[in-house]
């Protein structure tokens, strides 16, 4: 027992960390950019943790949903999928806006920087990021219940590590398209 | 003797409404009452309760989500607060820069698992009373500390040699200064998330309450909070 729970963390967490290292190694093309938005950083870890949060809970509600056996039938899949994706969206774009707003009055508060593109970057690569994680994270869920994995067991790892490098790359691209 | 097989339970509309239409502190011991005496899994009422023909499920995952999600977006905004003061040091030291998402989110899961694994321990009866004499709490322990030594070996001098290849310099110092700075920061959250997560799940499944739904999000946000806390003090200290 203590050899299986070693051996399943141990995979789970290695596959997280190089996601997240492949994370860190994206910024590093950013570093110039980086110094420019002076309050990216404020927002930084909000957002990270923010795809992760929405992206985890989606893949846990779907896979509870499939496990139950209530997306067997056609009506109920749609109205629940759909219902699902929908809330995932709003909640990202909610929580975008607010880290936004709030990088840019904690930004003018504490540390005298006045920039206001701060939460249209925000808002934007919470759209980025929206369009490329749920679709990817429903999908996957969905793959892996077909092949007849557990996809509670998979998922935690995957939307973590592909939730960091998401979102990474969606405020690196709203940066070049805002900045 | 053989056991009966169970007998396959159609549920009617009646049964349907009594599920969906209670409130909030009659479904538990009703969800309890139906599974003993219908044999419908507790998944399946929980599910009917929050997402069946009744309910609105955007409006329920939105209701439900949003204010953990705000009450974590301030936190984790704390945290950006603290990187904002060493933003200098970050971006001159590029290890570090690559280590932080690593190390934020490895934290975290630790925190997750610790919580998960002792809320389960408590509802399987493997756990009473001195939670500290048990054979099962000191294996978690020296597990999660095993597992994040080989971590920190892992992404330290990963993150190092990734910053050497994009024209950071190599020094035996700053190298040691970088795995070091990683360790110290996981040890030190990983023996708080430990006491908070074992005595906060044993007090909260005392109360007679689930400790997932408390201890996971505490413990996540602590993590995340504290890693960001501890790793910024460090670079002022380190470099």
């Amino acid at each position: 027992m203590l050899r299986k729970d070693f051996d399943e963390i141990l995979s789970g967490e290695l596959i997280s960390l190089t996601g997240g290292l492949f994370t860190g190694f994206m910024l590093t093309f950013a570093t110039n950019k980086l110094d420019l938005i002076p309050a990216l950083f404020i927002l930084f870890p909000g957002f990270m943790e923010m795809r992760g949060n929405i992206s985890g809970s989606l893949a846990s509600r779907i896979a509870s949903g499939l496990y139950v056996g209530v997306m067997k039938h056609k009506l109920e899949r749609r109205k629940i999928i759909i219902g699902n994706v929908i809330a995932a969206f709003l909640l990202v774009t909610t929580i975008s806006l607010f880290l936004g707003m709030l990088a840019y009055y904690v930004g003018l508060d504490f540390f005298g920087i006045d920039a206001p593109n701060i939460i249209m970057i925000s808002l934007v690569a919470g759209l980025i990021s929206n369009a490329i994680e749920i679709p990817l994270t429903l999908t996957t869920t969905l793959s892996i219940f077909k092949r007849g994995h557990d996809p509670n067991n998979i998922m935690g790892p995957y939307v973590t590590s592909t939730g960091d490098i998401i979102s990474v790359f969606s405020l690196l691209i709203a940066i070049a398209v805002i900045a | 003797m053989t056991e009966k097989p169970r007998k396959k339970h159609r549920i009617t509309a009646q049964e349907c409404n009594s599920v969906v239409c209670m409130r909030r502190p009659e479904h538990t011991p009703t969800i309890f009452q139906l599974h003993k005496k219908k044999k419908i899994s507790y998944k399946t009422l929980f599910y009917m309760k929050e997402y069946g023909p009744r309910s609105h499920v955007t409006s329920v995952i939105m209701r439900e989500s949003i204010k953990i999600l705000l009450m974590a977006s301030l936190l984790s905004s704390i945290g950006g607060m603290h990187i904002k003061t060493v933003q200098d040091d970050l971006i001159r030291l590029l290890p570090l820069l690559i280590l932080m998402p690593a190390l934020t989110t490895m934290i975290g899961s630790f925190g997750t698992i610790v919580s998960s694994k002792f809320t389960t321990m408590l509802f399987l009866g493997k756990v009473k009373g001195k939670w500290w004499q048990y054979k099962e709490v000191h294996e978690l322990v020296f597990t999660i500390l095993f597992i994040a030594l080989i971590c920190v070996f892992y992404i330290a001098p990963l993150a190092y040699f990734i910053a050497f290849l994009k024209g950071f310099t190599f020094s035996y110092a700053a190298f040691f200064k970088v795995v070091g700075l990683a360790m110290v920061t996981t040890f030190l959250l990983i023996l708080m998330l430990l006491m908070i997560s074992v005595a906060g799940s044993f007090y909260i499944f005392k109360k007679k309450e689930d400790p997932n739904n408390f201890m996971i999000p505490i413990t996540t946000s602590v993590a995340d909070l504290g890693s960001l806390f501890i790793m910024t003090n460090l670079i002022v200290v380190f470099f």
